[in-house]
């Protein structure tokens, strides 16, 4: 018992000296507030924390059994009893008047934000600005969001699917991307970025398999910078589709149920070819063909329900090839290519 | 201290003793049967955290792909909560609740019998997922519209819901026979408030299981309808209300942390003044707190749902926080139990200062996580594992250890080593803190939750693996505690009547008691029958 506590005096020091303990660099003036009211239920919870376990350590050592005689029986005391109650109110309602000055402060709206449209789907992110500009991630290739620093940015969040959740850690506050039914209100999240910087953040609410891969980057920039970027956020510009050749091969191949028709395709070798490809639902797809690492082919998204569209593609080498959804890069939506 | 005469020789009839099991209604063999099932799946869902921890342990997939690590999750929580901690707790209350009360057995034997055989039942349908293509995927809490047929194809999730639904109504049935045997069955001189501190906690724990598991086992028949016969209660795409699924299933979900943790409370009311020789401070104070807290429980579901955006923060922010007030008094009782004692740091003793100690952390971290904006940041991170491990192993999984080394020698007749334990309790606790008290921080740093696999530039590999590291440790330290139950039982030193100088009534009758307990009560004038009788002559009565 003595080495325990010797052992989890010096490690419990030293973790909460490791700065972990603390919440990461506050990067909005909603996060700093945050950070704020944590520190102080922090010193709170602190207090106790010391005063509880202090006195069970001092008990455990003072208290000993060092002869057989019954100890006082001391059944209770009221005028103690009721200090002790009182001590708990006391934190309880400090907590949560600070707790509701900072959430008043950080819920305020103001009028002339910037708006930005957020939707989540399984499994990542699109971003859409009122230029009519948006930027669609895939798990293997995450979206970054450009934004204004220092003006307050205002996000709609949106889902057609399952419930998502807006997160980046240096902002200290998330909001569920809820699929509310008709006639609902999208959940909105607005927050002022005190420093141009990049930003990490992911889902996070649970959201199927690749909920992980749900990881996005908060590009913000100075407000000049972003004007300049909004008037040209080099767009990749579609490609036109290439005509295709009358006696082209075609394969035909449909989505449902976020999972392909088939997982295997066989096409000829040495000559272009077209997968035919039908979206049968209202999620987004695609195709894309991969020789191990390397991008042969990446097909244009498509969203259904009952879409279909011809992706043309450049001669093959015989041999085998991946054909995958970058958007939902999972066993049921990976096949294999023979060219033959 | 001769309280009872010998143990009367035969059972009613003669059967084989695997036949007497399967079809005994005595409430002690049945807690013993609820005791065993639930380590066997507290084994098998520990097997999964360390799937779980092994995969976390470093950057990239190494030994699952994602959807057999969200299985892994899902499972754990599930069986964790369901078939380990819950039932675990009915097992003790089953064998010493009676006792305690002098009563001779549950007030429905048969029922308690049918209430303990749903479960390896309702279990095995869970599990049986794993056979037939996977088993559910959607984490405990099954959140819509994600446990919907179109997001969740396959049998996984209906086993599921089926099973869970099986043992929700074992759930209730066995409330119902404790609500009855506790009001009911009381020994003459037992008035409520001298029923052991134990029995209260039970007592309270079975009201809210009576009242919040028929809305859980609603809510999972609606979303049967939902997959299976085209309903529309949780999915929003034909008309149905996915936050509902949240309200419903944390209707039931918060007052289920209080039915884990209440229990293990108890346990602790009971052996720290054993141990300290005093009698628990403020008996009544501790009683009302338990009924408070048991109230309060109702009223802060939506805690869980304070970053949906639909839920009035304040009300649930205020009534979370109120929480703090009566668990808080218990602490304060706890401390002034031990407060001029008598100490001896027995294994029962050590987890019960364990579960003070760490429980602790949990109750801190919870009125944390009860301020909405501090919520909005750690809601769904680690933070939030972390919180609920050292409330649900740092309290509840503590406590079934300490009501093992406690009990043990009145339901087998041998007792524990002492040294094995004390191995066991300083393994668990070092591995139990290295795993979960760095994920506090992996939280506050912004790791979420339930997923597979993390970059490796985010900062987060160290920690995660000493939380690993921890886990195995966590597993190591059962090593002691298997070898510890299975010598003491073969050749374990006898236990007598009363190995510990106990308190309560279980303690008055043989090691194990005969079937229907007693043969003589000694008189109840206090919470603590059987020491008034041995100082009968030091103490005055209070």
């Amino acid at each position: 018992m003595k080495q325990l506590i010797r052992l989890a005096a010096v490690a419990l020091p030293a973790l909460l000296l490791s700065g972990c303990i603390f919440p990461p660099e506050p990067k909005t003036t909603e996060a700093e507030e945050v950070r704020i009211l944590f520190l102080v239920i922090f010193a709170l919870g602190a207090i106790v924390f010391v005063g509880v376990e202090g006195f069970l350590l001092y008990a455990v050592v003072r208290y000993r059994r060092r002869d057989d005689r019954l100890p006082v029986q001391h059944h209770g005391n009221t005028k103690v009893e009721i200090v002790w109650t009182v001590i708990p109110t006391i934190i309880v309602l400090i907590l949560f008047v600070t707790s509701m000055f900072t959430l008043g402060s950080i819920s305020a709206r103001s009028d002339d934000a910037t708006v930005i449209e957020v939707e989540g789907f399984q499994w990542q992110w699109t971003f859409r600005y009122d230029t009519g500009y948006e930027v669609t991630g895939t798990p293997g290739d995450p979206p970054a969001m450009v934004v204004p620093a220092g003006v307050p940015v205002r996000l709609v969040l949106r889902s057609d699917d399952v419930i998502h959740s807006f997160y980046v850690p240096a902002f200290l506050v998330k909001k569920d991307v809820v699929p509310f039914g008709q006639g609902q209100a999208p959940n909105e999240l607005e927050f002022t970025i005190t420093e141009p910087g990049i930003y990490r953040g992911q889902c996070a609410e649970f959201c199927g398999d690749l909920h992980a891969d749900m990881t996005f980057t908060v590009d913000a920039r100075s407000e000049a910078e972003y004007a300049a970027w909004l008037e040209d956020p080099g767009e990749p510009t579609p490609t036109a589709q290439p005509s295709i050749p009358e006696d082209t091969f075609v394969v035909e191949l449909s989505a449902e149920n976020i999972a392909f028709s088939t997982h295997e395709l066989t096409v000829p070798a040495n000559e272009p070819f077209v997968i035919r490809f039908t979206n049968l639902e209202s999620v987004q797809h695609n195709v894309s063909v991969y020789d191990n690492e390397e991008t042969l082919f990446e097909g244009q998204a498509v969203t259904g329900p009952d879409a279909t569209i011809d992706y043309l593609i450049q001669p093959l080498d015989a041999g085998e090839y991946t054909f995958i959804c970058d958007f939902h890069p999972i066993a049921e939506m990976t096949g294999t290519l023979t060219a033959e | 201290m001769a309280t009872t005469t010998a143990t009367p020789g035969s059972s009613a009839y003669e059967r084989s003793w695997v036949l007497d099991w399967l079809t005994t209604v005595d409430h002690k063999k049945i807690g013993v049967l609820y005791i065993a099932n639930s380590f066997l799946f507290f084994f098998f869902a520990g097997l999964l955290a360390l799937v779980i921890r092994s995969e976390l342990a470093v950057p990239g997939l190494q030994f699952v792909d994602e959807s057999t690590f969200n299985q892994s999750f899902t499972m754990h929580g599930t069986l964790m909560i369901f078939l380990f901690i819950v039932p675990i707790f009915s097992g003790f209350a089953n064998y010493v609740v009676p006792l305690m009360i002098g009563a001779p057995d549950m007030a429905f034997p048969r029922i308690n019998a049918l209430s303990f055989w749903m479960l390896p039942l309702g279990g095995g349908l869970i599990i049986a997922g794993y056979l037939v293509g996977g088993a559910a995927a959607g984490g405990w809490t099954g959140y819509n519209p994600l446990t919907q047929e179109r997001f969740s194809p396959g049998d996984g999730t209906d086993l599921w819901i089926m099973g869970l639904a099986v043992v929700g109504t074992a759930s209730i049935l066995g409330s119902v026979n404790f609500l009855t045997t506790i009001f009911k069955m009381r020994a003459p001189g037992m008035t409520l408030f001298r029923m052991p501190i134990f029995v209260w906690t039970v007592l309270v724990t079975q009201a809210l299981i009576l009242l919040a598991t028929p809305v859980i086992t609603a809510a999972l028949i609606a979303l049967f309808i939902d997959r299976n016969y085209g309903g529309s209660f949780f999915d929003p795409s034909v008309g149905g209300d996915p936050i509902l699924w949240q309200h419903l299933f944390w209707f039931f979900g918060h007052p289920e942390v209080y039915i884990v943790i209440l229990p293990a409370l108890g346990v602790v009311s009971e052996i720290l003044p054993v141990f300290s020789r005093k009698p628990l401070f403020g008996y009544a104070a501790f009683v009302w707190a338990t009924i408070g807290i048991g109230l309060l429980s109702f009223s802060v579901w939506a805690h869980h749902m304070f970053t949906t955006g639909v839920v009035f923060l304040p009300f649930f922010t205020f009534m979370t926080a109120l929480i703090a007030i009566p668990t808080g008094v218990k602490f304060f009782n706890w401390l002034a139990t031990l407060w001029r004692g008598s100490l001896v740091f027995t294994s029962a003793m050590l987890f019960a200062l364990g579960i003070v100690s760490m429980f602790l952390i949990g109750g801190i971290s919870g009125v944390m996580l009860a301020s909405a904006p501090v919520d909005f940041h750690l809601q769904d991170t680690y933070f939030v594992v972390a919180h609920l491990h050292y409330v649900f192993f740092g309290g509840a999984a503590m406590g079934v250890f300490a009501s093992a080394y406690y009990w043990f020698p009145k339901m087998s007749g041998k007792l524990l080593n002492e040294t094995l334990g004390r191995i066991h309790f300083a393994l668990l606790f070092i591995g139990f803190n290295m795993t979960f008290f760095v994920q506090h921080m992996l939280g506050i740093q912004g790791m979420p939750r339930r997923i597979a696999d993390y970059a490796p530039d985010a900062g987060w590999t160290e920690m995660n693996l000493i939380s690993t590291a921890g886990a195995f440790l966590i597993a190591v330290s059962m090593v002691p505690f298997v070898i510890n139950v299975v010598t003491s039982l073969m050749n374990g030193r006898k236990a007598g009547d009363d190995p510990w100088e106990g308190n309560t009534l279980e303690w008055a009758t043989t090691s194990p008691p005969p079937t229907y307990n007693f043969d003589s009560l000694p008189p109840i004038r206090s919470e603590r029958p059987v020491f008034d009788l041995r100082h009968r002559d030091e103490v005055p009565h209070p």
